[in-house]
């Protein structure tokens, strides 16, 4: 994949909505796939990535694994 | 222009925050309407933040926009990425905000509604945002680091060890403290019980989606979570009306203990995607729902404040909690004011995603201050109710009895005068058989907001239902935080243990996972149990233990700030840390004391087990318990609280003889001495 397929739609609307999305999902921690495909074309191109699957398989599992309590 | 725009806005800001001050301390006699508390609060936030969180950037930290974040380090796109300062103040807010802020201002307000408010503001502004924007700083100038390695790193191996023992201790208090609040709030009522059952199969619904039908598509597998909660909410009054499935929902508060220590037990053990995950999303998603429509609700229907200013409680005779004014409002409202909790949220996954160095301005201090308008907003709907139902809802029944004719003539001899028909009326509008010592806080809260909201939205026939989805939505992110603390309670015990026996410690081992699980919820089941047959209703022991190890928390986090402080060279600016961590020393330990010490059964905990184990010596049988046998285990647990407090106080004694030390070391040194990651040029792209 490259990093254009991956880029939001440009068009107004769309576009906001995309954005919307995204605020939403990082507010509320859940694990933006987009977000990191985007990293992996942008910075580490050629190497495999890993699917949407496994992507929130680990994001869960390292979010509720040993790292961090939450608050009362 | 925008030079222009701060010379007439500020001021503006301060006369109208000065104006609702006004407002509210003017208007005794008469009741005085919500909304000056919460504006008063707003404007104190904004002016706080304006100004106070932007002299400790500039003057007390220097935040440096030149250094690389631990996020741009090592940006991975999965745990460390560099996040927009706005989002990430709304994600840090979400981990911070629980049932802690909605409890204690709800509790206090047995003191009326002006001591609670004062606490709350100047508390957030002068202690809480200061040690969450400090932690928070001090996390992200060491790599992200927690606020155990921290404490390792700038004091030391032993107070580390020490500090780590705190929290873990501190955690099982927690865990007690919130299931017992949902027991209190579950116990005898099958609508508010059915609804958090049946968030159980919708969880597994939800988790089984993400996982194996449409992997990774949150937002979806949320939006039939929420449609199924709300049906389950709906549907719950017919389930509580039913004569067969009414009584098999209805449970009394000991078979709930046991059944929130099983489900603690057996939910910390199942893999994280199957409900603990799907439940954290709906417990966001309505956390941060309710919360912003309980802030409209109080500006649209503008309610008036019933409870008084003060009222006679504060001299410590309240039925709500025991204790005077000084020390224990200021322990009872932790969280709102200031939490020791934040340190290690502040010190979690947020360091890890602070782009740039200014942005912790708003994310740290701006984002305690959020909290605390959550706790004023608690303040405020348990303000609104009838002071006469605050303390039915509130005092024990071994106070008010277990009729409404009875409570009623009490709470009247108070001064609060109310009729036993208000009190089974307000039971008949919120969909429950009876209001009376619903302790815990968060009933209150939920009778509140339905009053609130009901006036806003479906008028008084809707007040059962706004009732119970309050309830939800408390119990809902309480039953999460349960199963998240155990899990980080075992993980915490794995790695104690795996120093004295190396196998317990690998969290792979599925013997050594049990043991850790197991003692974990050992643990704090014992004191779930014990509050929940505790002669004064277990709340006023425990929330205060867990007030007293809260703060002890918040002490040793900014005794931690102290010390960067000092290392840092920044001595002229100590005052910023030192003056919040010397009132937090000084109200903790003085409660830790009284707690211990005092002569006043229903306040010290030894003259409580004195009296009982006295008694039980001499063959009476003191109410509630009803044998010798729970006289002496009542003895026995209010010895076990005393040493549980004792602890604290040491623990907490010994923090500050080891921060003393450090700092009086560094202050003689002329270079800084803090183990910050030294300061590196921006770069583009990193492995």
């Amino acid at each position: 994949m490259t990093a254009q397929t991956l880029a939001p739609p440009r068009n107004g609307l769309l576009s906001r909505v995309h954005n919307v999305r995204q605020v939403c999902r990082q507010v509320f921690g859940i694990p933006d796939y987009e977000a990191y495909l985007a990293h992996a074309a942008a910075r580490h191109p050629g190497l495999p990535v890993l699917s949407r699957r496994d992507f929130f398989a680990q994001a869960i599992d390292r979010k509720y694994g040993k790292n961090g309590p939450r608050c009362c | 222009m925008n030079n222009l725009m701060s010379i007439a806005l500020w001021p503006l800001v301060a006369i109208v925050g000065a104006f609702s001050f006004a407002a509210l301390a003017l208007g005794r006699g008469e009741s005085v309407g919500a909304v000056w508390l919460v504006t008063a609060a707003v404007c104190t936030y904004f002016i706080a933040y304006r100004f106070y969180g932007k002299f400790i950037a500039d003057k007390v930290l220097r935040l440096d926009d030149t250094r690389v974040t631990p996020a741009e380090r090592h940006n991975d796109g999965m745990d460390y990425v560099p996040t927009n300062k706005y989002v990430l103040y709304g994600h840090h807010f979400a981990a911070i905000a629980g049932a802690g802020p909605l409890v204690g201002p709800v509790l206090a307000a047995q003191m009326g509604f002006l001591p609670g408010t004062l606490w709350i503001l100047v508390g957030v502004v002068l202690a809480g945002a200061v040690q969450d924007f400090i932690v928070l700083f001090a996390s992200v100038r060491r790599d992200g680091k927690s606020l155990g390695e921290m404490i390792k790193m700038e004091l030391g191996p032993i107070p580390g060890s020490i500090a780590m023992v705190g929290i873990l201790a501190i955690m099982i208090i927690i865990l007690a403290v919130l299931s017992l609040v949902v027991v209190k709030a579950l116990a005898d009522s099958p609508w508010g019980l059915f609804t958090i059952a049946a968030t159980i199969p919708i969880a597994l619904i939800m988790g089984v989606y993400m996982r194996f039908i449409r992997p990774g598509r949150v937002g979806e597998a949320s939006i039939i979570g929420v449609v199924l909660l709300m049906a389950a909410l709906l549907y719950g009054q017919s389930i509580a009306n039913d004569p067969v499935w009414g009584p098999a929902f209805t449970w009394h508060g000991t078979h709930l203990a046991w059944a929130i220590i099983i489900y603690g037990a057996i939910a910390s053990s199942l893999p994280v995607w199957l409900m603990l995950a799907p439940r954290d999303y709906l417990s966001t998603f309505l956390k941060i729902g309710t919360i912003v429509a309980l802030a409209f609700g109080i500006y649209y229907v503008a309610p008036q404040l019933a409870m008084p200013a003060t009222t006679r409680f504060i001299d410590g005779s309240g039925p709500v909690f025991s204790g005077a004014l000084f020390p224990f409002l200021f322990i009872t409202i932790a969280c709102g004011a200031v939490s020791g909790f934040h340190a290690l949220i502040s010190s979690g996954t947020t360091p890890k995603m602070v782009e740039k160095e200014s942005h912790m301005r708003l994310i740290g201090f701006g984002g305690m201050l959020t909290e605390s308008f959550v706790a004023i907003m608690a303040l405020t709907a348990a303000s609104v109710l009838d002071p006469g139902i605050y303390f039915a809802m509130n005092a024990p029944s071994a106070i008010i009895g277990t009729t409404a004719s009875n409570a009623a003539q009490v709470i009247s001899s108070w001064g609060f005068t109310i009729t036993p028909d208000v009190l089974t009326q307000t039971a008949k509008d919120i969909g429950e058989s009876s209001i009376l010592s619903r302790t815990g806080g968060a009933p209150t809260l939920a009778v509140g907001m339905a009053q609130i909201l009901g006036q806003a939205v479906g008028g008084k026939s809707m007040e059962a239902f706004w009732y119970h989805f309050a309830i939800l939505f408390e119990a809902l992110f309480i039953l999460t935080a349960v199963d998240a603390g155990t899990r980080v309670g075992r993980f915490m015990i794995q790695d104690m243990l795996g120093h004295l026996y190396k196998p317990m410690g690998n969290t792979e081992f599925l013997p050594a996972n049990i043991v850790g699980t197991g003692l974990c919820v050992v643990l704090w089941g014992y004191f779930l149990y014990q509050g929940v047959i505790d002669p004064l209703g277990g709340i006023n022991t425990l929330w205060q233990l867990f007030g007293v190890g809260n703060q002890m928390l918040a002490g040793i986090a900014l005794l931690l700030c102290t010390s960067v402080l000092v290392k840092m060279k920044r001595e002229r600016y100590v005052w910023v840390t030192l003056v919040p961590t010397v009132w937090l020393l000084i109200t903790t330990l003085t409660a830790g004391a009284q707690k211990i010490f005092s002569s006043d059964p229903r306040i010290g905990f030894v003259a409580l087990a004195r009296k009982f184990s006295t008694a039980a010596a001499e063959g009476k049988v003191l109410a509630p318990a009803k044998s010798i046998e729970e006289m002496q285990r009542v003895a026995f647990n209010n010895y076990l609280d005393a040493v549980v407090c004792g602890f604290f106080v040491l623990l907490v004694l010994a923090m500050c003889f080891y921060t003393f030390k450090i700092c009086r070391q560094a202050w003689r040194q002329a270079q800084p001495t803090a183990q910050e990651i030294p300061p590196m040029a921006p770069q583009g792209a990193m492995a």
